[in-house]
C-alpha cells in the first residue's frame, strides 16, 4: 500500500462529483446512490490509511515542483482522524438528503457540490503543502457558496454571497500569511518547516483565515445567516465539514508544525472563550430553530479551539475528540431540525410544541444528540468536554476553566429550552397536523443519535488515534 | 530551419492572403463564408504557434530571427524575431481571434467583408508588433492596430459606438504621438532604435547618470503605452470603447488588443531598460492603482460589458505589477496572466454576446433568473469569474500566484499583500453580477429566453474546458519550465 490510496480518496469524490449531473440526466436514483457510494469510497480509503497510521508508517506521496511548490499527501494520525469523521457524517447526510431533497430543483448541482465538498475536505486534510491547503480551502468556499444559495431566492443568494466573501477574504489574508512564511523559508512544504519559528504577523494573518472559516467571534456572523440553506446543507457545512476546516488548520499548522510566540497560547484561548460565551448567550434569544443550533455551533467550535490551543496533550486530544463528537451530534441536531421544518413548514419555535407525540423517533434522536452536545455522560460529548476542561486546568488557566464551565452550563440550558419548546408542552394553536419524516430521514438521524451514544461507550478507540496525534507534543 | 521559417512567415502571410482572397472573389460569396476564412486564419495562427513552440524547444533555441521573403542586405541584422514570450502572445492572438470569429458568425449581420478585412489588418498589426526587432517598426505596427480597431468599433455606426470610437481614436492617437516623440528623443540619444543597439548602448551608459532627454523620452513612451493598456488613470477611453463596440469586437479589444498594444510595449521597455529603477517604480504604482480603482469601478457598473471592461483595467494592473519586478519569474508570471486573462476575459465577453443575443439587453438590472434558461452560459460565466478572482485550481489562480510569488521574492511584500487582498473586490463584483443576471426572479419580458445555440455555445464550452484543464494541469507547465532552466 502506498500514497496512491490517498490520491484515490481525494479524486474519487472530486472527479465523481463531475459525473453526477450526467448520471442525474439518466436516472435520479442512480445519481443519488452514486453520490453516497463516492463518499463511502472516500471513507474506505481513509480506513485503509488507518493501517499505515497504526503500523507507524503513515502512507504518503510527494510530487516535486519548482519554486518550493512541491506538494504531497500524507495520511498521518490527524488527517486520517479528520477524514474518517468527515466522511462518516457526510455519508449519513447524503443518505438523509435522499428523503429531504426529493422535491427540489437543482438536485444535480446539490449532489455534485456535496461530493466536491467532501473531496476538497479530503484533499485539505491529506495535503502537506500550504498552497495545496489553500487550493482545497477555496474549493470548499465555492461549494459552500452554491450550496447556501441553493433556493436561489434573493435573500438566500445574499447570504451565500456573504458567506463566500467572508471566507474568501479570510483565505486571501491567510495566503498573505503563507507568503510571509514562504519569504522566510523559501518553500510551501510543511515537512520542511517542522518547528520553524514564524513571525507573529503571519500567525495573526493565518488566524484570520482560520477564524473566518470556523466562524469564531468576531468573524462568526455568516454562519447563522447561512441557515437559509436546506437542512442537509446546514448540517454538512455547520457540523460535519466546513467549520471543522478551520480548527483542523489550526491543529495542523500551529500545534503540529510551527513554533509560534508564547503569547498566542493565551490570546487564542481568550478569543475562543469570548466567542463561546457570546454565542451561547445569543442562542438563548433566538426563536428560529436552526439559528439556535447554529449559534450553539459557534459556541462549541470555540470550545474545540480552546482545547486545541491550550498547548498540552490532554487538551489537544480533548479538542480532537470534541471534533468527532460534535460532528456527529450537531449533524444530527440539524437534520432533526430539518425534519421538523419539513413537517411544519416553519422554523419558528414559538409555533411548535408537543411534537414528541407526533414525531417520536425524531424526538428521541434529537434528545440523544442534544445530550451529547450538552456533555451528559456516557455520551461521547461528555468525554470530549471532560478532556478539554482538564487540558485547560493543566495549563494553569483557572479563569478560562471557569468560563468553560459557565459555557457548558449555558449549553445545557439553551438546548433544554429548545427541546422543551419544540417537542414537549402543548401543541401550538392552529398548528397543522404533522407526521413523522420519511423513513430514510428518520433512520439517518437515529443513526447519528445512536452513534453519539455508542461512540461514548467505545471512546477508547477514537481516543487511541487522537493520542497518537497528541503524542508528538 | 526552413520549416520553422515557413511557419514563422505564415504569421504575416496568411492574414495578408486572406485579405486578397476576401477582395478578389465576389462579395456575395464572401459574405456567406466569411467565418470560414477568418476562422481558418485564426486556426492556422494557433497551429503555427504551437509548431514553432515545439520545434524551437526541440532545437533548444531561445530566439529565432528571420526575414520575410529574401535577405535584403548582407548585414546579419534580421527584421523579425521569435522568442518564447513572443510565441505566447501570438498564441493568445490566435485564440482570441478564433473566439471573436465564432461570436461574429452570430452577432454580425452586415458589412461582413469589411469585418474580414479589418480583422486581418488587426491581426497583421498585432503579429508584426510582437515579432519586430526594432522600436520604430513596433510603432508602425502599433498604429496599424490602433487604426483598424478604431474602424472596427465605429463600423456599425450606432450613435454610441461612434462616441466610443471617437474617444478611443483621440486618446490613443495622443498616445502614439507620445510614443513617437519619445522614440525620436531616444533616437537622438542612441542613433538607433534596434533593440540590440539600444541594449548595448544603454549598457555602456548604465553607470552614467541618466540624461534629461533620456528620462523625458522614457516618460513619454511609458505613458503612451499606459494609455494603450488602459491603466488607471489613463483608462477613461476603455470602458466606453469596449462597451459600445459589437461584442465580437469587444472580445478582441479586451482580450488581446490592450495587451499587445500596451502590455507588450511595456514588456519591451522593461526588458531594454531593466537597470532603470524609476520605470519599475512607475509600473508598480500604476499597477496597484489600476487593480484597486478598476475593481472598485467595476463594482458600481450596471452594464454587463462595462463591468467586464473595468475588470480588464484591474487585471492589467496585475500584469503591470508582475512586470515591475524585472525578474525572470516576473516575466513568466506576466505572460501567464496575459494568457489566462485572454481565456477568461474572452469567456466573459462570449457570455455577454450570448445574453445579448438571447435576452436583447445587457443592463444587469433588467435581467434575472437566467440560470435555468441558459445553463451553459451560466456555468461558463461562473468558471470564468472564479478564474478571474484567482480561485484555485483554475488558470487565473496560478498566474496570480506566480505574480504574488514574483513580487514577494523581488522584495515587495506589501504590494503583494495589497494585490492579493484586492482580489476580494473581484469576487465581490462578480458575485453581484451572478446574483443580478442568473439568480432571482425572471422578469416577464425574459420568460421565453432559451440557451444560445450554435457557435457561441460551442466556444463557451471549449473555453471553459481549456480554463479548467490548464488550471488543473498547471503543475506540469511549472515542471516544463523548470526542466528548461527558466524557473
Amino acid at each position: 500500500m502506498n500514497g496512491w490510496i490517498l490520491i484515490l480518496g481525494i479524486l474519487v469524490p472530486l472527479l465523481g462529483a463531475c459525473l453526477l449531473p450526467l448520471l442525474g440526466k439518466i436516472h435520479e436514483k442512480l445519481r443519488d446512490i452514486t453520490a453516497f457510494l463516492l463518499i463511502v469510497a472516500a471513507f474506505v480509503c481513509a480506513a485503509f490509511a488507518l493501517f499505515g497510521v497504526f503500523s507507524k508508517t503513515p502512507v504518503s506521496i510527494r510530487f516535486a515542483l519548482p519554486l518550493g511548490l512541491s506538494f504531497g499527501f500524507k495520511g498521518d494520525a490527524l488527517s486520517v482522524f479528520m477524514a474518517l469523521t468527515a466522511t462518516f457524517v457526510s455519508a449519513i447526510i447524503v443518505l438523509y438528503s435522499f428523503g429531504y431533497m426529493k422535491h427540489y430543483k437543482n438536485q444535480n448541482e446539490y449532489y455534485m457540490m456535496v461530493c466536491l465538498f467532501v473531496g476538497a475536505m479530503m484533499g485539505l486534510v491529506y495535503s502537506t503543502n500550504l498552497i495545496a491547503i489553500y487550493t482545497f480551502w477555496e474549493i470548499s468556499s465555492l461549494c459552500c457558496w452554491r450550496l447556501i444559495g441553493f433556493y436561489r431566492e434573493d435573500i438566500t443568494v445574499q447570504k451565500a454571497n456573504k458567506a463566500f466573501l467572508v471566507t474568501v477574504l479570510g483565505a486571501l489574508i491567510m495566503l498573505v500569511g503563507f507568503m510571509g512564511i514562504y519569504g522566510q523559508t523559501g518553500t510551501f512544504e510543511l515537512s520542511a518547516m517542522q518547528g520553524v519559528h514564524i513571525p507573529a504577523w503571519t500567525v495573526v494573518m493565518i488566524l484570520f483565515g482560520i477564524l473566518s472559516k470556523s466562524a469564531t467571534f468576531p468573524l462568526h456572523n455568516w454562519l447563522p445567516d447561512a441557515g437559509v440553506a436546506p437542512s442537509p446543507v446546514t448540517s454538512l457545512l455547520h457540523a460535519a465539514v466546513l467549520v471543522k476546516i478551520g480548527v483542523f488548520a489550526y491543529t495542523r499548522l500551529f500545534v503540529l508544525t510551527f513554533d509560534i510566540h508564547a503569547s498566542f497560547g493565551s490570546a487564542v484561548p481568550t478569543i475562543a472563550a469570548v466567542s463561546a460565551l457570546i454565542s451561547a448567550g445569543v442562542a438563548f434569544r433566538q426563536n428560529d430553530i436552526k439559528r439556535v443550533v447554529a449559534y450553539s455551533t459557534i459556541s462549541q467550535l470555540a470550545f474545540i479551539l480552546l482545547g486545541l490551543s491550550c498547548q498540552n496533550e490532554i487538551g489537544l486530544v480533548g479538542g480532537l475528540l470534541y471534533i468527532l463528537a460534535h460532528s456527529v451530534a450537531k449533524g444530527g441536531l440539524f437534520l432533526c431540525a430539518g425534519i421538523v421544518e419539513h413537517a411544519l413548514h416553519t422554523k419558528d419555535i414559538r409555533k411548535m410544541g408537543g411534537l414528541a407525540k407526533t414525531m417520536p423517533v425524531t424526538a428521541i434522536a434529537f434528545m440523544l444528540c442534544a445530550f451529547s452536545v450538552m456533555g451528559i455522560p456516557p455520551f461521547s460529548g461528555f468525554f470530549a468536554k471532560y478532556l478539554v476542561i482538564e487540558g485547560i486546568l493543566a495549563s494553569d488557566n483557572v479563569v478560562l476553566g471557569i468560563l468553560f464551565i459557565v459555557g457548558a452550563v449555558m449549553t445545557i440550558m439553551y438546548l433544554m429550552r429548545l427541546f422543551v419548546k419544540v417537542f414537549l408542552g402543548p401543541p401550538a394553536e392552529d398548528a397543522p397536523p404533522v407526521k413523522e419524516g420519511t423513513p430514510v430521514m428518520v433512520i439517518s438521524v437515529l443513526i447519528l443519535g445512536l452513534a453519539s451514544l455508542l461512540l461514548g461507550m467505545i471512546m477508547f478507540l477514537p481516543s487511541q488515534l487522537a493520542t497518537m496525534v497528541g503524542g508528538v507534543l | 530551419m526552413n520549416v520553422l521559417k515557413y511557419a514563422a512567415e505564415t504569421f504575416l502571410f496568411v492574414p495578408f492572403a486572406a485579405i486578397v482572397i476576401n477582395n478578389v472573389f465576389s462579395k456575395k460569396m464572401m459574405e456567406k463564408c466569411f467565418h470560414l476564412l477568418t476562422g481558418a486564419v485564426a486556426l492556422s495562427q494557433i497551429f503555427a504557434t504551437l509548431f514553432c513552440i515545439y520545434s524551437m524547444d526541440a532545437r533548444g533555441m531561445s530566439r529565432f530571427e528571420f526575414f520575410m521573403l529574401e535577405e535584403l542586405y548582407e548585414n546579419d541584422r534580421e527584421f523579425f524575431c521569435l522568442t518564447p514570450v513572443t510565441l505566447i502572445f501570438l498564441l493568445c492572438i490566435g485564440i482570441v481571434a478564433f473566439v471573436s470569429v465564432m461570436v461574429a458568425k452570430k452577432t454580425i449581420d452586415a458589412k461582413k467583408t469589411s469585418y474580414v478585412n479589418l480583422l486581418m489588418t488587426l491581426i497583421i498589426g498585432m503579429n508584426g508588433m510582437v515579432m519586430v526587432n526594432d522600436f520604430f517598426s513596433l510603432y508602425v505596427f502599433l498604429d496599424v492596430v490602433g487604426l483598424s480597431s478604431f474602424v472596427l468599433i465605429a463600423m456599425f455606426r450606432s450613435r454610441k459606438s461612434l462616441e466610443g470610437s471617437i474617444k478611443y481614436i483621440i486618446i490613443s492617437e495622443l498616445a502614439t504621438i507620445f510614443i513617437l516623440t519619445g522614440l525620436a528623443f531616444l533616437f537622438m540619444q542612441t542613433g538607433s532604435l534596434d533593440y540590440m543597439d539600444l541594449n548595448s548602448s544603454l549598457l555602456q551608459n548604465s553607470s552614467e547618470p541618466q540624461t534629461m532627454l533620456l528620462s523625458l523620452s522614457l516618460i513619454l513612451i511609458l505613458s503612451g503605452f499606459f494609455v494603450k493598456a488602459g491603466a488607471v488613470p489613463f483608462h477613461s477611453w476603455l470602458p466606453d470603447a469596449h462597451q459600445s463596440a459589437d461584442t465580437s469586437i469587444s472580445i478582441l479589444l479586451s482580450g488581446i488588443v490592450i495587451k499587445i498594444a500596451g502590455i507588450y510595449g511595456i514588456y519591451v521597455l522593461t526588458d531594454l531598460f531593466s537597470g532603470v529603477k524609476a520605470i519599475q517604480t512607475a509600473l508598480a504604482a500604476i499597477g496597484i492603482l489600476s487593480i484597486v480603482a478598476g475593481a472598485l469601478l467595476a463594482l458600481c457598473q450596471s452594464h454587463f460589458k462595462r463591468m467586464i471592461a473595468y475588470s480588464s483595467v484591474s487585471q492589467m494592473g496585475y500584469i503591470l505589477l508582475a512586470l515591475s519586478t524585472g525578474t525572470t519569474l516576473g516575466v513568466v508570471a506576466a505572460v501567464a496572466h496575459v494568457f489566462s486573462h485572454a481565456l477568461f476575459k474572452s469567456t466573459l465577453f462570449v457570455n455577454a454576446a450570448a445574453i445579448h443575443e438571447q435576452a436583447g439587453t445587457l443592463e444587469m438590472d433588467e435581467m434575472g433568473g437566467l440560470e435555468h434558461r441558459m445553463p451553459v452560459t451560466s456555468f461558463s460565466s461562473v468558471i470564468a469569474f472564479l478564474s478571474t478572482a484567482g480561485i484555485p485550481p483554475l488558470t487565473g489562480f496560478w498566474s496570480k500566484l506566480l505574480i504574488i510569488l514574483a513580487l514577494w521574492t523581488a522584495g515587495n511584500p506589501v504590494l503583494a499583500g495589497v494585490a492579493l487582498c484586492a482580489s476580494i473586490f473581484t469576487s465581490a463584483y462578480f458575485l453581484r453580477m451572478q446574483k443580478k443576471v442568473f439568480f432571482g426572479k425572471t422578469p416577464e419580458h425574459l420568460a421565453s429566453v432559451r440557451e444560445v445555440s450554435g457557435s457561441i455555445k460551442i466556444i463557451e464550452i471549449i473555453l471553459t474546458a481549456i480554463t479548467t484543464l490548464i488550471g488543473i494541469l498547471f503543475p506540469l507547465v511549472l515542471i516544463f519550465l523548470q526542466s528548461r532552466g527558466i524557473l
